[in-house]
C-alpha cells in the first residue's frame, strides 16, 4: 500500500526515549558527540541532539553556528564535501547510519531534504517526481502516475499542475517550486523530512501555504527544519533546538524555549539582541 | 538572467563594427574568389576558328580562348595525343582573321582530351551509334585524327546553343564533377569520391571522439576534480591542443597503422600476409588519428558543460539517493548535452579541414575502390580513401595542365568549404534543438 499517506511508518521499531524532557516519546534521529571539520575548522563541537518522531522540530540559531551543516550530516551529504571530517555518531530509527548497514543510498531515500532554495531539475514536472522513484526501481507508468498524482495532492499541488504534469518545472513559480521539490522528497517515502531554511526565499503567501503543508506532514513525518524566522518557528514547530556555535544550546517544547529561555544566549537570539 | 551590458564608448562601437565588418568582408570575399574561379571552369567556352600568320604561312585552328595576357591570347585547341599538351600563346598581331562558326563539334574523351572539328554533329552520332571508328575533318591544317568510337565520351555542339542551353550545360558539367568520380585514365574526374571520403571520415571520427572525450572529461570533471592529478592531466590534455597537426599523422602511423594494425593482421589475418589489412593506412586510423586530435576540444567543452550544472542540483539528485554514477547519468550529462554538441560542432570543423595528418595515415590521390559501396559491411573503413582537402593540395601542384588543375582546385575547395558548413550546421541544429529544451538551466 504505498499511497497510503495515513498511515504512520514503522512505529514501533523506533528508540523511546526514557527520562527528561522526551520521555516516553518515540525518537526518529539521535546525534550524540558530533564533531565536524571542513579542513582545519570546526563547525559542530559534540553536538547532541535526539529528534522526536512525527512531530516538528525547528533549528534556530544565528548565522554560522552550523545548522545547515548538522542537517547534511543526517542524510551524509557531507559525505561529497572534499576536506570534510567527523567523528560522533547518528542513529536512525536505532541503527547507526556510519555503520554499514545502511548503505548511503537507502539512508537518502529514508531521510529527505528540501533546500533553501528551490531546486527543480530542469526537467518537467512529471519526471522531478518521478527522478527519485525511478532510481528506486519503479519503472511501470501505471504505478508511477498514481503515486506522482498521490504526492502532488499531498503538498497541494496537483490542482495547480494537473494539466501542465509535462511542462517544464522550471515555469512553476518559486512558492509552486518548493512545493515541487517537497513533493519529490515525498515520493520515495522517506521517514525524516530535512528543510533548509525552506520558506526564505518564497513570498508571504506561499509561506503561509507552506507552513499549513509543515503541519499536515508532521502527522506522518518527522520534520527537522532550520529557520531564521522566529515566527515562523513559532508557529510550526512542536519542538525548537537553539544551537549556538556548533553546539545545541538548548532544546524544548516550542512555547517553553520562545516565552521561557533558560540560557542568556537563547533570550538574546530570540529578542533580537544579536544575529 | 540577463546578460550584463558592458559601456562601451561611441569610438569603441564604430571600431568593433568595423572589426566585425572585415570579417564578415575577409569570408564572403573568400567565397566568392573560390566560386567565381571554381565554377566559371564549367561554364562552356565558345570555340573560335582563328587564322594565324606565323612568319608569313598562314593556317587555320580550331580553339577556346582562355585568358589574354596583354596583347597575347591564351588558346586550347584540339588535343589528340594526351591532356594538356595544345596550349599556345598567339599574339593578337598575328591573327589574320576570326569567327565564330556554328558547325563546330567539341569532341570529349574518355579521358578528358577535347577535339574539335567542323563537322556535321548528326552524321558523328550516327557513325558513333554504329560503333565504328571515325577520322575527323582536317580542321585546322594540322590534325587529322582517327577515333574509335568506345574512346570518345560525348558530342556536343559548341557554338549552336543559346544562354539557357549553354545554362544547362554548365548545370550539368556541375553536376558531373560532384555526381562522378575519377579514373586512372582521367584522374582530373570528379569529385564524389573524396566528398564521401571526406563526410564519412568525419563521421567516423564524431563517433569515436564523443565516447572518449566525454568519458575523459567526466574522469577530470567529476573523479578527479581538483586534486593535483587532474590539474597535472587537463594541462596535459590544453597542451595537445597545441601540436602541430602533422605530429598526429606520424603517432597515427607509427601506434595505430604499424602496432595495432600491424598486431591485428598477425592475430587475424595472418593468412592473407604480406598483403596487409589494418596494417596500412586507412579510413578506420585516420578517423582515430583525428579523433585524438580534436580530443581536447571535445574534452574542453564537456567540462564547461559539467561545470555549469549548478551544485544545488547535484545535492538535489543525492539527497533522493541517486549514487554519483546515477547522477551523472541521469542528470548531469542529458543537462550537459548541448555543451557536448558544441563539442562537437568545433570537433567537426577542425577535423574537417585537417589534411596534412591524413597524408600519412591513408589518404590518397585516386582510391581503387569507395569506402561507401553496396556490397555488405557497406562502409570498408580498412580501405585507402580520398579527401577533398587532399584533392585540393594535390590538384593545385600537379603541374602538368595548370589550366584545367587551377579551377579544379578551386572547385574542390569550395565544396570542402560547403561540406564543412553542412556537417556543422547539423550538429548545431542538434544541439539547438537540445538548447531549447534546457534553456531554462541559469540559476
Amino acid at each position: 500500500m504505498p499511497n497510503d499517506f495515513s498511515q504512520p511508518l514503522n512505529a514501533s521499531v523506533l528508540p523511546v526515549m526514557r527520562t527528561g524532557l522526551l520521555a516516553g516519546k518515540p525518537l526518529a534521529l539521535q546525534a550524540q558527540a558530533l564533531n565536524l571539520f571542513y579542513g582545519d575548522r570546526q563547525i559542530l563541537h559534540a553536538l547532541n541532539l535526539s529528534v522526536p518522531a512525527r512531530h516538528v522540530t525547528a533549528l534556530v540559531g544565528p548565522s554560522g553556528c552550523g545548522k545547515s551543516t548538522f542537517l547534511r550530516c543526517c542524510n551524509r551529504l557531507n559525505d561529497e564535501v572534499d576536506g570534510c571530517r567527523m567523528s560522533g555518531n547518528i542513529q536512525l530509527a536505532g541503527s547507526d547510519i556510519h555503520g554499514g548497514e545502511l548503505p548511503v543510498p537507502e539512508l537518502r531515500r529514508r531521510v529527505g531534504m528540501v533546500f533553501q532554495k528551490p531546486n527543480p531539475f530542469p526537467l518537467t514536472v512529471y519526471d522531478n517526481v518521478a527522478y527519485g522513484l525511478r532510481l528506486a526501481g519503479l519503472r511501470r507508468r501505471r504505478e508511477l502516475d498514481e503515486r506522482i498524482e498521490s504526492v502532488l495532492k499531498v503538498v497541494g499541488l496537483w490542482d495547480e499542475v494537473a494539466t501542465r504534469l509535462h511542462e517544464d518545472a522550471l515555469l512553476l513559480s518559486s512558492g509552486q517550486q518548493q512545493r515541487l521539490v517537497i513533493a519529490r522528497a515525498l515520493a520515495v517515502e522517506p521517514e525524516i523530512l530535512l528543510m533548509d531554511e525552506p520558506a526564505s526565499m518564497l513570498d508571504p503567501i506561499s509561506t503561509l501555504r507552506f507552513e499549513e503543508l509543515v503541519h499536515q506532514l508532521a502527522q506522518r513525518y518527522t520534520v527537522l527544519v532550520v529557520t531564521h524566522n522566529m515566527q515562523q518557528a513559532a508557529r510550526v514547530a512542536d519542538y525548537t533546538a537553539f544551537m549556538y556555535q556548533g553546539r545545541v544550546l538548548e532544546f524544548g517544547d516550542t512555547d517553553s524555549v520562545f516565552t521561557n529561555p533558560q540560557r542568556r544566549e537563547t533570550e538574546d537570539y530570540i529578542t533580537g539582541k544579536f544575529r | 538572467m540577463s546578460r550584463m551590458r558592458v559601456f562601451i564608448p561611441e569610438a569603441g562601437v564604430w571600431l568593433s563594427a568595423a572589426c566585425v565588418s572585415v570579417c564578415v568582408l575577409a569570408m564572403i570575399g573568400l567565397l566568392g574568389i573560390l566560386a567565381v574561379n571554381g565554377l566559371t571552369a564549367f561554364w562552356p567556352k565558345p570555340v573560335e576558328s582563328l587564322r594565324i600568320d606565323v612568319g608569313g604561312q598562314q593556317h587555320d585552328l580550331l580553339a577556346q580562348i582562355l585568358g589574354q595576357d596583354g596583347d597575347v591570347l591564351i588558346l586550347r585547341g584540339s588535343e589528340p595525343t594526351r591532356i594538356g599538351e595544345a596550349y599556345q600563346r598567339v599574339r593578337l598581331a598575328q591573327i589574320v582573321a576570326r569567327s565564330i562558326p556554328t558547325d563546330v563539334v567539341e569532341i570529349e574523351l574518355n579521358d578528358g582530351r577535347l577535339l574539335f572539328a567542323r563537322t556535321d554533329i548528326a552524321l558523328l552520332q550516327r557513325t558513333i551509334a554504329a560503333h565504328v571508328s571515325l577520322r575527323l575533318p582536317r580542321d585546322d591544317a594540322s590534325h587529322g585524327i582517327t577515333l574509335d568510337a568506345d574512346e570518345i565520351y560525348r558530342l556536343r555542339s559548341a557554338n549552336g546553343d543559346g544562354y539557357w542551353q549553354r545554362f544547362g550545360e554548365f548545370a550539368s558539367q556541375l553536376w558531373r564533377f560532384l555526381s562522378t568520380g575519377p579514373t586512372a585514365a582521367n584522374p582530373g574526374g570528379g569529385i564524389l569520391p573524396a566528398l564521401i571520403g571526406t563526410v564519412m571520415l568525419v563521421l567516423l571520427m564524431s563517433v569515436l571522439v564523443m565516447p572518449l572525450g566525454v568519458l575523459a572529461a567526466v574522469y577530470l570533471h567529476e573523479q578527479a576534480a581538483s586534486s593535483r592529478r587532474a590539474r597535472i592531466l587537463r594541462s596535459a590534455v590544453n597542451n595537445l591542443a597545441g601540436v602541430p597537426s602533422i605530429i598526429y599523422g606520424l603517432i597515427g602511423l607509427a601506434l595505430f597503422v604499424h602496432q595495432i594494425g600491424g598486431s591485428i593482421d598477425q592475430l587475424f589475418y595472418s593468412e592473407r600476409l604480406p598483403t596487409p589489412t589494418f596494417g596500412s593506412g586507412g579510413l578506420l586510423w585516420a578517423a582515430l588519428t583525428l579523433a585524438l586530435l580534436t580530443l581536447p576540444v571535445v574534452i574542453g567543452t564537456t567540462e564547461e558543460g559539467l561545470a555549469r550544472v549548478p551544485q544545488t542540483l547535484r545535492d538535489g539528485s543525492f539527497a533522493l539517493g541517486a549514487t554519483r554514477a546515477e547522477t551523472l547519468w541521469h542528470l548531469l550529462l542529458p543537462l550537459a548535452r548541448p555543451a557536448l554538441l558544441t563539442g562537437l560542432v568545433l570537433a567537426i570543423a577542425r577535423a574537417a579541414g585537417e589534411v596534412a595528418p591524413l597524408m600519412l595515415v591513408g589518404v590518397v590521390k585516386l582510391a581503387p575502390a569507395g569506402v561507401l559501396d553496396t556490397q555488405f559491411p557497406y562502409l570498408h573503413p580498412t580501405r585507402e580513401f580520398m579527401h577533398l582537402g587532399y584533392q585540393v593540395y594535390d590538384t593545385a601542384l600537379q603541374g602538368a595542365d595548370a589550366w584545367r588543375a587551377e579551377p579544379r582546385a578551386y572547385a574542390c575547395a569550395l565544396v570542402l568549404l560547403l561540406a564543412v558548413v553542412a556537417l556543422n550546421l547539423c550538429a548545431i541544429l542538434l544541439r539547438n534543438r537540445l538548447r531549447a529544451r534546457y534553456r531554462s538551466l541559469s540559476y
